[in-house]
């Protein structure tokens, strides 16, 4: 019993690693994800890895399913019951074009009919005093109706529930009773902070998408309880921790982004046993690049997104890992615009047809089909040779495509896609370093995905990032990091007041109602009571300012209320933020969040073998900065080198899934742990 | 500058590097901005312009009314200070309406930029103060005053800070002649961060590519962005296209409305929109000194999408004289400068509605949306507070569907409305609702959106201002044989009233139990409502959006009050009689 597993269910495959606590081994078992029914391919990933089901101590479980039921919106007919006066506050969002010349601009399509939004009879006032009493006969009623309709799933949301939520309560009673077929979400247990239509457009979803998700997780559960598993199943979170299949059927939104939070995680952990704080984590595969800022060895978290991106998606309320994403990956179509002008992207390939140098039908040149001209991916080592690629095919596409329009060499067209393309990921890098108020030269940088280890190096050295990592199974790491996601589970309560009015009595009182329902929470998880973390947050901001900033607060702080203590922190952190601050100015506290954590067991992976035979297996010529003059380079199977071992570029290092490409100058050097940590040669490269 | 540093790579990456530094001006003016004019509204523009005043990027998103219309106010200021009267940490202030023609509340910060000793650019922030003095805060004192005088603090290029050193005299006076100096010194700062933000950003640019290398490659980026318009305007047939609108009367004589009568001529690549028939300058405030009408047209119809640079507007012609109300001259009075141009804009669409049959919308709500300000002290708290809130209209039907609904104005962009919470933890306020307007959208083959209707009460005294005015008599026309959109209007109710009273615009100090409530526009509707499908007019009764009456009145649509269901033969029977109607009566008129 000391098996631990993480299965993560992507768009095309699904992905398990499994950690052998005992017999120190990682496995990895890949399988397509059958998207009719995603348990046949779990069953058949789970078949491939070999690994003995009744061993498995802890099963880690990210997917889509929720994300997938509100974009393909084949979610449950749900109805929404609302305050009196407020039935066309969701459809009426916040009446906002973030695309301001777009005439033919499309709002956000709502999950809910006009028809199927019902008014209760009740009001309460911004301090959650009761103006109106909640009407129970006509509340009543509703809920009948509801239970006698087809409606499968029902969303309450209540003005101000967020400061009282008496009557949202009362009237998830009256569901319990009169409709209790209907998947319930009531507003206030997704979360207690104010501004009504994002806490609708949440609570709406989570009721839209489950009963699907309720119903996914029990046939997980059955299918793994038939083959003999009989230890925790914990589900992943948009906000990089996991929890309990339980809660999930309860606030299944809590899943919705948790797709790609598993590298940002795991980029988190294994920097912070290589001595690293601040991490810049670079995700970048077939059609898109992600980047996330690790500060203090924890991920960055945005209280809020959209589903549907930000010009027509829906609000969600929920704690998510802040991941900015570009439209560059190795699938990204090399194309010329009306102008002349070349450009690189947002269009991909993806896996299929994928680059033209897969020879499946792409016929569009892409980021890959350039690094196969450079000879950056050596061709014949692809996915460890199972699957080698066609050059002179990218060479036709490049040449004929770009090349030749632009009146250039295909080495110098085929640089100057890579070349955009970096650039392009660049200021995303940029965005979320430089542009929070950190120097990235302080910073590392870990590169994953298949094609991260490909590219990162270049972009930190745009940067001045000192220091590259590249992580064990580079390509499996979003499933590696599942495995070292803690339980996690936040909690809000808004408490508007100024900072010196506050009354920290009753703060400290609102933090311990919200740690104890933690604690109950994470005790019923199976959380160890000696690793149950909370930390605590205000939400702060100058008077007459709309953000506020997250300020992180100690017990003592509340205990103490050191009004002096807790500005002079908003004010450093604004300071670093946004260049500025303004010491004399009042400010005040919108939010008192609360982050509990369940430290699950600490995973350490065992060290790489000391030599494994001769590393170096080729040399190549490959173009760097100048496409006039390939350099010789010699070309490293990453599976022999040992810990220690140093590489000096130019040179590339390959593995089944990646290759990882050192320029001039750069300097690799193998950690015990297996980590390729690389230098990476600062200033104008040659 | 070579020609060989200005390969396609570089071009392409300058491309994208230069607007996301106006981006990033933006993202941090926002989040830090003391006031909801800016944080909510996103009443301001952040751009970067070149030493000769031309524009090199904006941000995109917010107010798009604001669009490439800072050349003027750079070029002003390099004629005021002479090319070597800028020095690095000079920080000028200007709301003028000399040049800028808007009112004053926008006030544009700007810092001069320089690399190796030379000025390269400049980097401005106009942002809406929620106030500049005057007689009134907020949006109220449009309709008092009668010169910039009564309408508040004038700041004519006037350097802040030189070299570095702040003037505290000018500081002074400025903080002294606003209200709630707090929050506009707050924005003040934001604006100066921004620009300082913006000047790291293009040291870093020139510091690697030179300053050759960065202005070789604006002159290719502009020709690009011109023919790429260009390329759009083309493919419109040529021809000489009309269009007439009107605002409501704006003086005392209420027979006297706002004529607004353009031509747009179309010749191959060329695109001439010509005002000079509009009204000429008029003694209330919507006169303004601006271009934003034709150029928000103009963008939207050649690449709404793509970044604005100086080339953006160099393949199209504007005709408008000195004296034009669009076009007025100081002291005309300008504290209502917007009013009029989301029907500026919409009279331009509505003009190319012969030309692009498949492109062009029926009108949308056409004014600034339902603003509801309302003002005061807390007497709980003994804090000062303002509510303010820009509510949404409905939409013209397009080509091919519905329009949308409750959303603001082609002039406003990414504007929120303030949440129904906040509001009422803001301010002693209570919203009774926050509703969608039943059979507001005109009708249409494709159905105009939808107006809305929100209505508080205060519970302590303070100043009401609610304003959607000025398209009451000319409510949201129909294209291709669609109908108007209601008109908008807005109700009072003091607590000595018996029912809601029609006051429009409303200013008033009002004891507590006072309801004020906006209703907004519906937007025009696309064709001809009895092609209809039938079932998407069922759908609309079942949603309530359309009543069982308009179905049949209006689209003619007989649906059964018992079972909700369309009466098919009915329906077929009286559309008959209907078109039957139509042509005799088309026939007559002809």
């Amino acid at each position: 019993m000391s098996l631990f597993v993480a299965l993560d269910i992507g768009g095309t495959f699904t992905d398990l690693v499994a950690f052998d606590l005992a017999g120190g081994a990682i496995h990895h078992a890949k399988s397509s994800t059958t998207p009719y029914d995603l348990s046949v391919g779990i069953r058949r990933t789970l078949e491939k890895s070999g690994l003995s089901i009744p061993n498995i101590d802890t099963f880690v479980h990210g997917s889509t399913v929720a994300i997938n039921t509100a974009i393909e919106r084949n979610g449950a007919k749900t109805a929404l019951l609302v305050t009196q006066g407020m039935r066309d506050v969701y459809q009426i969002g916040r009446g906002n074009r973030p695309e301001s010349y777009n005439l033919f601009f499309k709002r956000p399509k709502p999950y809910v009919l006009r028809r199927d939004t019902f008014e209760l009879i009740e009001r309460l006032n911004a301090a959650g005093e009761i103006i109106t009493v909640l009407d129970q006969d006509s509340a009543t009623d509703t809920a009948r109706r509801l239970g006698g309709n087809d409606f499968a799933a029902v969303a309450v949301c209540l003005i101000h529930s967020w400061a009282n939520p008496a009557h949202e309560a009362k009237v998830g009673e009256l569901l319990a009773t009169h409709a209790p077929a209907l998947f319930c979400s009531l507003s206030h247990e997704i979360l207690r902070e104010y501004r009504e239509y994002e806490r609708m457009s949440t609570t709406v979803l989570n009721a839209y998408v489950g009963p699907r998700v309720s119903r996914y997780l029990q046939d997980l559960e059955n299918l793994l309880v038939e083959l003999g598993f009989a230890g925790q199943l914990y589900i992943m979170q948009s906000n990089g921790g996991s929890m309990s299949p339980a809660i999930a059927r309860r606030i299944p939104v809590a899943t919705m982004e948790s797709g790609p939070v598993g590298g940002i995680i795991a980029a988190a952990e294994i920097t912070r046993d290589l001595g690293h704080r601040n991490v810049v984590a670079f995700d970048m595969g077939g059609t898109t690049a992600k980047v996330s800022l690790v500060q203090d060895n924890e991920p960055a978290i945005s209280q809020g997104y959209f589903v549907g991106g930000a010009a027509r998606g829906h609000p969600v309320m929920y704690p998510v890992v802040d991941i900015v994403e570009v439209g560059a990956g190795g699938g990204s179509i090399a194309w010329i615009d009306e102008v002349g002008a070349l450009k690189v992207g947002p269009r991909s390939a993806g896996g299929h047809p994928g680059p033209v140098c897969y020879g499946q039908g792409g016929t569009e040149p892409t980021v890959t089909d350039a690094n196969v001209v450079l000879g950056r991916l050596v061709a014949d080592r692809f996915l460890g040779g199972e699957m080698p690629l066609d050059v002179e095919a990218a060479r036709k596409a490049i040449t004929d495509q770009i090349a030749t329009p632009l009146d250039m060499t295909v080495e110098q067209a085929a640089l100057g896609i890579i070349d955009i393309a970096i650039a392009e990921m660049s200021l995303a890098v940029r965005s979320v370093s430089v542009g929070r108020g950190y120097d990235p030269r302080d910073f590392a940088m870990v590169g994953f995905g298949g094609a991260g280890p490909l590219h990162a190096g270049q972009i930190a050295r745009e940067l001045g990032i000192p220091t590259l990592i590249i992580p064990r199974v580079p390509g499996h790491f979003s499933a590696l990091g599942m495995l070292l996601a803690n339980l996690r589970h936040d909690y809000v309560r808004t408490y508007y007041k100024p900072l010196d009015a506050c009354d920290f009595t009753e703060i400290e009182a609102a933090f311990d109602t919200m740690i104890e329902e933690a604690h109950g929470v994470l005790k019923e998880e199976g959380a160890t009571p000696d690793l149950i973390n909370y930390q605590r947050f205000l939400d702060i901001r100058y008077i007459g300012q709309e953000f506020p900033i997250l300020t992180p607060v100690s017990a003592e702080d509340i205990v103490n209320g050191d009004v002096a203590a807790l500005r002079a922190a908003f004010d450093r952190i604004h300071d670093r933020r946004y260049g500025h601050q303004a010491v004399d100015e009042p400010v005040e506290v919108v939010n008192l969040r609360l982050t509990a954590t369940g430290e699950r067991e600490h995973l350490s992976f065992p060290g790489i073998a000391g030599t494994a035979g001769e590393a170096l297996i080729d040399s190549r010529p490959v173009i760097f900065g100048d496409p006039t003059k390939p350099v010789i380079s010699p070309i490293y199977d990453r599976d022999r080198l040992a810990a220690g071992e140093v590489v000096v570029g130019p040179a590339a290092v390959v593995e089944y899934a990646s290759t990882t490409v050192l320029f001039e100058g750069d300097s690799l050097k193998v950690a015990p742990s297996g980590e390729l940590i690389i230098e990476i040669a600062q200033g104008e490269m040659a | 500058m070579s020609q060989q540093s200005l390969d396609p790579v570089t071009l392409e990456v300058l491309r994208n590097a230069l607007p996301a530094i106006a981006n990033e001006m933006a993202v941090d003016l926002q989040r830090t901005s003391y006031n909801m004019m800016i944080y909510e509204v996103q009443d301001y523009c952040c751009a970067l312009l070149d030493a000769e005043g031309r524009l090199i990027s904006q941000n995109l998103g917010g107010v798009s009314h604001f669009v490439a219309d800072l050349g003027v106010v750079i070029r002003d200021g390099i004629a005021r200070y002479g090319d070597d009267g800028f020095k690095p940490g000079d920080v000028i202030i200007t709301n003028h309406q000399r040049v800028g023609g808007q009112h004053l509340n926008n006030v544009c910060i700007y810092t001069p930029f320089f690399f190796d000793g030379a000025l390269q650019a400049f980097a401005v922030v106009r942002a809406h103060w929620v106030d500049i003095g005057g007689l009134s805060t907020g949006f109220s004192a449009a309709s008092l005053v009668s010169d910039p005088w009564m309408e508040g603090l004038q700041l004519d290029q006037v350097k802040i800070y030189e070299a570095g050193e702040p003037d505290e005299k000018v500081l002074g006076i400025i903080r002294d002649n606003i209200r709630f100096p707090e929050s506009s010194m707050g924005d003040l700062r934001s604006q100066m961060a921004a620009c300082k933000l913006a000047e790291r950003r293009l040291d870093e640019l020139f510091a690697r590519y030179g300053r050759g290398t960065i202005y070789g490659a604006l002159e290719r980026i502009f020709d690009e962005t011109e023919k790429k318009c260009r390329n759009v305007v083309r493919s419109i047939p040529d021809g000489e296209y009309e269009a007439e609108s009107f605002l409501d009367p704006d003086g005392p004589d209420k027979s006297l409305t706002v004529p607004i009568r353009v031509t747009v001529l179309v010749s191959d690549d060329d695109m001439t929109i010509d005002l000079t028939r509009c009204s000429l300058q008029r003694n209330s405030g919507i006169n303004a000194r601006t271009l934003a009408g034709p150029y928000i047209a103009y963008k939207a119809l050649t690449g709404p999408l793509e970044p604005v640079n100086e080339g953006s507007f160099r393949g199209l012609k504007v005709d408008i004289q000195e004296g034009n109300f669009m076009m007025a001259r100081y002291p005309a009075v300008m504290a209502g400068w917007s009013r009029a141009l989301p029907t500026v804009v919409d009279t331009i669409v509505k003009a190319l509605v012969p030309a692009l049959p498949d492109k062009a919308p029926a009108a949308h709500l056409g004014t600034l949306g339902g603003s509801m300000t309302f003002f005061g002290k807390d007497p709980e708290s003994g804090r000062n507070f303002v509510l303010q809130t820009i509510e949404g209209g409905g939409w013209g039907g397009r080509p091919w569907e519905d329009g949308e609904s409750a959303t603001v104005s082609v002039c406003q962009g990414d504007v929120r409305n303030a949440p129904v919470e906040t509001i009422e933890l803001k301010s002693p306020v209570i919203v009774q609702q926050r509703a969608l307007r039943n059979d507001s959208g005109g009708p249409g083959k494709f159905r105009g959106g939808l107006g809305m209707r929100t209505q508080m009460t205060n519970h302590a005294e303070g100043r009401w201002s609610a304003s959607n005015a000025g398209r009451r008599l000319c409510p949201p026309w129909g294209a291709a044989g669609g109908g108007s959109g209601a008109a908008s209007v807005n109700y009072v109710q003091t607590p000595d009233d018996k029912e809601m009273k029609v006051m429009d615009p409303v200013r008033m100090v009002s004891a507590a139990g006072t309801s004020v409530m906006v209703a907004t526009a519906g937007g025009g509707g696309w064709g001809n409502p009895l092609d209809r499908d039938p079932a998407s007019v069922r759908e609309d009764v079942l949603d309530e959006f359309v009543s069982i009456e308009s179905a049949r009145n209006d689209y003619g649509v007989i649906i059964n009050p018992e079972t909700l269901d369309v009466d098919v033969k009915a329906t077929e029977i009286l559309r008959a009689e209907r078109r039957n109607r139509d042509e005799t009566d088309g026939a007559k008129i002809r």
